[in-house]
């Protein structure tokens, strides 16, 4: 009986994939995961991102259009976690599979802040989001990928598989080159505006030691600052690291109390590899200027 | 504290000094909520000039937001001589709705703007560098002795503005002065301060101001005065309390309001009104713990927290020793996990060496400690609703009826007496 029903869809479903071979429709809720997923599927797939990468992703307003495109696509691929809270809001509709792409990475920063018992620098519930910033999570990240679109279009396993394999042995090469690039600045610590960089600094042998705007959108209380600076100036931090749309008022008072460096980095962009290569050199580029 | 706070605080008194000044203008005009109108066009010029491609630091995002503020100047001094048509406010309505939308809509085409114009709304008085305070002290000053030396001029179109068109007055010239040196100090303030600050600074001080004295030199004393004290306590507070400074200094204008307010709402009420009003809100305290007894109940937990007996006399025996037991548990992890972040700080800013083992085993005790805190929490909590069950009907009740009888008796005694005298 059921399989006599899956033969069914399968005949209903096989002539206008042979016919006309349409691309497959995907979307990707951030631009790091449309680049990821475009590696993947190349010219097999069309695929548009709902946040563009200068936004604060926690805080994006979609538009009719970008819901139009939502209802037509075949995948949605979006980072999870607590990452996208305006996702939710959105109807799916019920054809479109959903690929979470958190699933399969190792995450950090999970404990749960349950009772807000204390005041804590920590405001994602399942762990920090910003998983992608760390190169060799995108080895998983596409291989979820790889198979979502294999299962949505299996006669094209093959090209997928190819063009995973060949997207992970160029970022395999990227990341040693990274690695050695940054290899002279091991263990150097540095403070972050917004939580975003644990995976990075992590993947590099960088240390974070601290926050500065721990709620983002709520500015540091002055005891808080004053405690920074103290613990900045004692440790020495050679680098302040902030986000395109971080407060340039707080970065400036950072930089001027402590002789941090600041440099900005970006947390998305639309090619994932030149969005590494960017941050690394921007990152040496400041890491030299603060001296040794 | 002073290293921190000394520049915001000198921030404060350069916005008091100016911002009392036009809020005794602004509250005669009745147009109270012209700055913010005036300040979200300023942000709707800035987004364009975003979109122009310049920084949202750049001067010529200051010019941008203030040509554009000059504009909604010129509406807003156009329009007065339409007020019997149409009243100013609607206009300062419609401006501010319309200019928010328009900046939503072109920020849309420049994403990377979004955050910056949300962050000027919110402003950041805590990091304000000495230059910027310099430059707005200058500023002011020049603005502030153009205003000495057409006083006259200013206050009388503010204040009575038949007067001064039957005396031959230009009145759109001198609210354009008005409106278009405003539309320059609200530009410039909302930059340093953000909205919500400017706004409690313009307003705040000359409204209590006047409630207190008249005559238009003694108001701007007394509001100077309580600005310059409200922004102390206010920074205070941010210090002491751990708050984020703007919005502690805006609710300390606040307090100050509700305080005045209280006082003069006490000075009008009876005796006997004011013991209706207790006996009812006694009644009703009563009435919802004996409906609702499982809601949140703030004034018992405040009560409990303070007289820890009103709670356990309603536990067993067994029950209050396990309260003991959590609250005891409570306080040592409290301490000791407080001990443990301080160490976890140390290593991780590298004032402690500690292997990277170690650590980790730290990190994890710290986190199944909190955990366990956090089920003695939830332990003490059914607890406290097993009390609560039973404080329904004998603390509820009781509440409920002597609230309910006196206030009856209060009300009815009152009219009786009442209709005697008379």
């Amino acid at each position: 009986m059921l399989r006599a029903l899956f033969l069914a869809l399968a005949l209903a479903a096989a002539p206008g994939q042979v016919l006309s071979q349409p691309k497959l429709r995907v979307v990707a809720t951030s631009a790091d995961l449309k680049s990821l997923a475009e590696a993947v599927g190349g010219a097999r797939i069309e695929v548009e991102n709902l946040a563009a990468p200068e936004q604060d992703p926690h805080a994006v307003e979609v538009k009719p259009a970008q819901v139009a495109r939502l209802r037509g696509a075949a995948l949605l691929i979006r980072v999870g976690l607590d990452h996208e809270p305006w996702l939710s809001k959105l109807k799916l509709p019920p054809g479109v599979v959903v690929l979470n792409a958190s699933q399969n990475v190792r995450l950090i920063q999970t404990q749960t802040p349950r009772l807000r018992v204390e005041r804590r620098a920590h405001v994602h519930a399942y762990g920090n989001t910003h998983y992608w910033l760390d190169p060799a999570n995108a080895v998983s990240i596409t291989a979820a990928v790889r198979d979502a679109l294999t299962k949505l279009s299996p006669q094209d396993a093959r090209f997928f598989e190819a063009n995973r394999d060949a997207f992970v042995d160029a970022l395999t090469r990227k990341i040693e080159d990274w690695k050695k690039a940054l290899a002279p600045f091991r263990g150097a610590k540095m403070v972050v505006v917004h939580d975003s960089w644990s995976y990075f600094a992590e993947a590099f042998g960088l240390q974070v030691v601290a926050a500065a705007e721990p709620h983002p959108g709520v500015p540091p209380s002055p005891a808080e600052l004053a405690a920074l600076f103290q613990r900045m100036r004692e440790a020495g931090v050679k680098v302040v690291i902030s986000d395109p749309h971080s407060n340039p008022s707080l970065v400036r008072q950072i930089a001027a109390r402590t002789r941090a460096h600041p440099v900005t980095l970006s947390s998305s962009g639309h090619d994932y590899i030149r969005l590494f290569d960017d941050n690394v050199s921007r990152l040496i580029a400041a890491l030299k200027q603060a001296g040794p | 504290m002073t290293e921190l706070l000394l520049w915001p605080f000198v921030a404060g008194l350069v916005l008091t000094a100016v911002h009392a000044w036009f809020g005794l203008h602004v509250l005669a005009r009745g147009v109270v909520f012209v700055d913010l109108s005036l300040a979200q066009v300023a942000a709707l010029g800035l987004t364009v000039a975003i979109l122009a491609g310049h920084g949202v630091q750049s001067e010529a995002g200051y010019w941008y937001a203030l040509a554009f503020a000059l504009g909604g100047a010129v509406l807003f001094a156009l329009v007065r001589a339409f007020e019997r048509s149409i009243q100013q406010e609607a206009v300062i309505g419609i401006v501010y709705a319309v200019s928010a939308s328009l900046g939503v809509l072109v920020l849309d085409r420049a994403p990377q703007g979004a955050e910056h114009v949300k962050q000027l709304l919110i402003g950041s008085i805590l990091t304000v560098t000495p230059e910027e305070v310099a430059l707005l002290g200058a500023l002011y000053a020049c603005i502030g002795l153009v205003h000495a030396a057409f006083r006259r001029g200013l206050v009388e179109v503010s204040f009575d503005p038949q007067q001064a068109a039957a005396r031959g007055r230009r009145v759109f010239v001198w609210d354009m002065v008005f409106y278009g040196s405003f539309a320059l100090v609200v530009t410039s303030s909302v930059r340093i301060a953000g909205v919500l600050l400017v706004f409690a600074y313009l307003i705040v001080p000359a409204a209590l101001a006047g409630l207190f004295t008249s005559g238009l030199g003694r108001r701007l004393l007394l509001a100077w005065t309580l600005g310059a004290s409200l922004t102390a306590a206010g920074l205070y507070a941010s210090w002491e309390w751990d708050l984020p400074t703007g919005p502690a200094i805006v609710s300390a204008f606040g307090a100050a309001t509700a305080l005045v307010g209280l006082g003069f709402a006490l000075r009008r009420l009876s005796v006997r009104a004011l013991g209706k009003v207790m006996l009812a809100a006694t009644a009703l305290a009563g009435l919802l713990l004996v409906a609702f007894p499982r809601m949140d109940q703030p004034w018992l937990d405040a009560l409990e927290s303070i007289a820890p007996p009103v709670q356990t006399v309603f536990l067993t025996e067994h029950e209050r020793a396990t309260r003991a037991d959590m609250l005891e548990s409570i306080g040592r992890a409290a301490a000791e996990l407080a001990r443990l972040r301080e160490l976890e700080q140390d290593v991780r800013w590298g004032r402690r060496e500690m292997d990277a083992e170690k650590a980790e085993r730290m990190r994890q005790y710290i986190a199944g400690r909190s955990e366990i805190s956090a089920g003695e929490q939830l332990v003490l909590r059914s607890l406290r609703d097993k009390a609560r069950g039973r404080q329904r009907l004998m603390l509820g009740l009781p509440l409920l009826l002597v609230g309910a009888a006196g206030f009856y008796l209060v009300s009815v005694k009152g009219a009786r007496g009442a209709r005697r005298q008379g």
